[in-house]
């Protein structure tokens, strides 16, 4: 029973806090209220704090949609090894830059380190287009690495279009984590 | 009483191996000629049933709808055991009657008639002294007699196909297989740990070129001489090396590089060397197949945005597009007599086979289900056969160039892909 006074007590102290930070009250009105900048001159704002910029991954449902940029997939360091893509896009995803840089600077400090960029298509569309089509996402991984300052000869590039699923459904989903790179290290392995 | 007995078990075992190797034919043609094959005299103790595969090969090519067994009023073996009119009443155009009778040498002697019910005459009859083995060739090539007799065009039931098999799971997922047409008689020619893509026939049917990932996961070309099963490699370029396809002369193949950093059609030599680049451009060119004027190429090419098909001339290179419908248009193959493109069309998001008359200038949509790839035309034009899904698994379906037939072909274990109709062999 004691147990579950502490964290209960924490909770309500939260919202406390968190009510005397941020939110007007009833009082504030007069500052809040935009129609009031017309008349008035002089008279100070209340400026609300910007929320964090780091986006809370479990609040982001993940969907198809959104895969190829979803936080969970990215942890900004090399232990992360798939970049996933958007339908028909060969942008690399903002969400994976810190990624790339991990690997970037792992290659750039590891020169004997060599990594292999296997592009994947998901399965719709003609197999030869599909590998073709693939081989632009892994270089435009290529290209990511390379303005960071890796040297062309720690990267391959090897397109396997529609060949390799990682997920073998037919769903938007299992197509989602199909449009991929993967970074596979033939040496020099972090 | 005994042999009653004895003869109706024959009887139901002849129908559950006939069962088995019918083929499933969705959609046929309503004017299907309607032909009558007696099962031959022998065949039950053979081990082929020549006149079962033949009776399955006139019904797959859709211009044919055999009379079922249990239905036949008479079944008679020789000429003079023929009553025209137990046909005649069942609405019987033609008559195919023979027998399979093993011979003190080992072979059997296989002889058949095709015969007119209307006229009440003989069209014409032939023998064939095969070994065990050739019994199905046989049976084939006698499919092929009857299809030329009736319907004027040479019968394609003799021929090859190749395709690509996933087997997940498996130490060697990926394999290439050869096969009869009918999808009977697999040999698995190549497996492979790694992905294998796009087979293609020389024209005279004697080797194969694809490609396959197997060295240490990069895609090369290789050129196959079936008989011997030696191969070379023809293309390892930095990059891809994709989509073969052999030139109606049997020297060169037109294949896709990527070694300067785009997708872009070549030109070499079976024996490789004599590298020769014929397109240049940003965008991805890819999926050529050679006309059969040995001048010209058609290919899938993103010059204008979105996948099309355009069609090149490789002494000039100059290149014109020739698909306007839709946004998405790939992967071509061409008919024999070069009147006709068969190609990767989506519309609302699903994947058919279309058909392109470059004389009349019309499209239309062949197929129906929604992950259709790989069209592959017989060598005698009638039919494409073509990769899809059922079940949510790649199987391999046929449809004739017109539409209007369609067969689902036996479906084999795990995925099948990427069919290719040899020539004629």
């Amino acid at each position: 029973m004691r147990s579950f006074v502490n964290p209960l007590f924490a909770v309500i102290l939260a919202g406390v806090l968190a009510a005397c930070s941020s939110t007007p009250t009833e009082q504030d009105t007069s500052a809040t209220d935009t129609s009031g900048m017309d008349s008035q001159t002089g008279t100070t704002q209340p400026v609300e704090r910007p929320e964090s910029t780091r986006p809370d991954t479990s609040s982001v449902p993940l969907t198809a949609d959104n895969f190829h940029n979803h936080p969970s997939n990215y942890d900004g360091t090399t232990d992360t090894r798939v970049i996933y893509f958007a339908f028909d896009s060969n942008t690399v995803p903002a969400a994976a830059f810190e990624t790339l840089r991990a690997h970037a600077t792992y290659l750039k400090n590891n020169a004997n380190a060599k990594l292999r960029l296997e592009g994947h298509a998901d399965e719709r569309g003609t197999r030869e287009y599909n590998v073709a089509l693939s081989e632009r996402r892994a270089q435009a991984v290529q290209k990511f690495l390379r303005v960071q300052g890796v040297s062309s000869s720690q990267l391959e590039v090897v397109s396997y279009g529609e060949e390799k699923p990682a997920a073998f459904g037919h769903s938007e989903m299992d197509w989602a984590k199909n449009r991929r790179v993967e970074l596979n290290y033939v040496s020099g392995r972090p | 009483m005994k042999r009653l007995i004895l003869a109706l078990v024959l009887a139901t075992l002849t129908v559950a191996a006939r069962a088995e190797l019918l083929i499933k034919v969705t959609e046929g043609r309503v004017d299907a000629v309607p032909i009558a094959i007696v099962p031959f005299d022998g065949d039950n103790e053979a081990p082929e049933q020549v006149s079962a595969i033949v009776e399955a090969d006139l019904h797959r090519s859709g211009q044919f709808k055999p009379l079922p067994v249990k239905n036949m009023l008479s079944r008679p073996h020789t000429k003079d055991a023929i009553i025209y009119r137990d046909f005649r009443v069942l609405g019987q155009e033609y008559l195919v009657i023979g027998h399979t009778k093993p011979r003190d040498d080992g072979r059997y002697e296989v002889t058949y008639g095709l015969y007119d019910v209307g006229r009440q005459r003989e069209l014409f009859s032939e023998s064939y002294s095969p070994t065990k083995a050739q019994l199905r060739d046989v049976a084939h090539a006698i499919s092929d007699r009857i299809y030329e007799e009736l319907t004027g065009i040479p019968g394609a039931f003799s021929t090859k196909i190749l395709y690509v098999t996933h087997n997940r799971g498996a130490k060697l997922p990926y394999q290439l297989q050869y096969a009869d047409a009918d999808g009977h008689r697999v040999k698995t020619i190549l497996s492979s740990g790694e992905p294998i893509m796009s087979p293609s026939w020389s024209p005279d049917g004697s080797k194969i070129a694809y490609v396959s990932f197997e060295n240490n996961g990069k895609p090369n070309i290789y050129v196959h001489d079936l008989a011997s099963g030696q191969r070379s490699v023809v293309s390892r370029e930095r990059g891809i090396n994709g989509a073969p396809s052999w030139s109606p002369d049997g020297q060169r193949l037109v294949i896709t590089l990527s070694k300067d950093g785009n997708p872009e059609l070549y030109m070499v030599n079976v024996s490789g060397g004599g590298l020769t680049r014929l397109t240049d451009n940003y965008g991805i060119d890819t999926e050529a197949r050679w006309m059969p004027d040995g001048e010209h190429v058609v290919f899938t090419s993103s010059r204008s945005g979105g996948p099309q098909i355009y069609m090149l001339n490789v002494n000039d290179r100059s290149a014109r597009r020739v698909s306007f419908e839709g946004n998405y248009n790939a992967r071509p193959d061409v008919t024999p007599d070069g009147r006709y493109l068969v190609y990767v069309h989506r519309r609302n998001g699903s994947f058919n086979v279309g058909v392109q008359d470059l004389q009349r200038g019309t499209f239309d949509i062949v197929t129906q289900t929604n992950m259709d790839e790989s069209p592959s035309v017989a060598p005698n034009g009638s039919m494409v056969i073509y990769g899809t899904q059922r079940r949510g698994t790649g199987v391999l379906e046929a449809v004739s160039i017109d539409g209007r037939v369609k067969v689902e072909l036996p479906s084999k274990e795990g995925e099948v892909r990427e069919p290719a109709w040899s020539p004629f062999l």
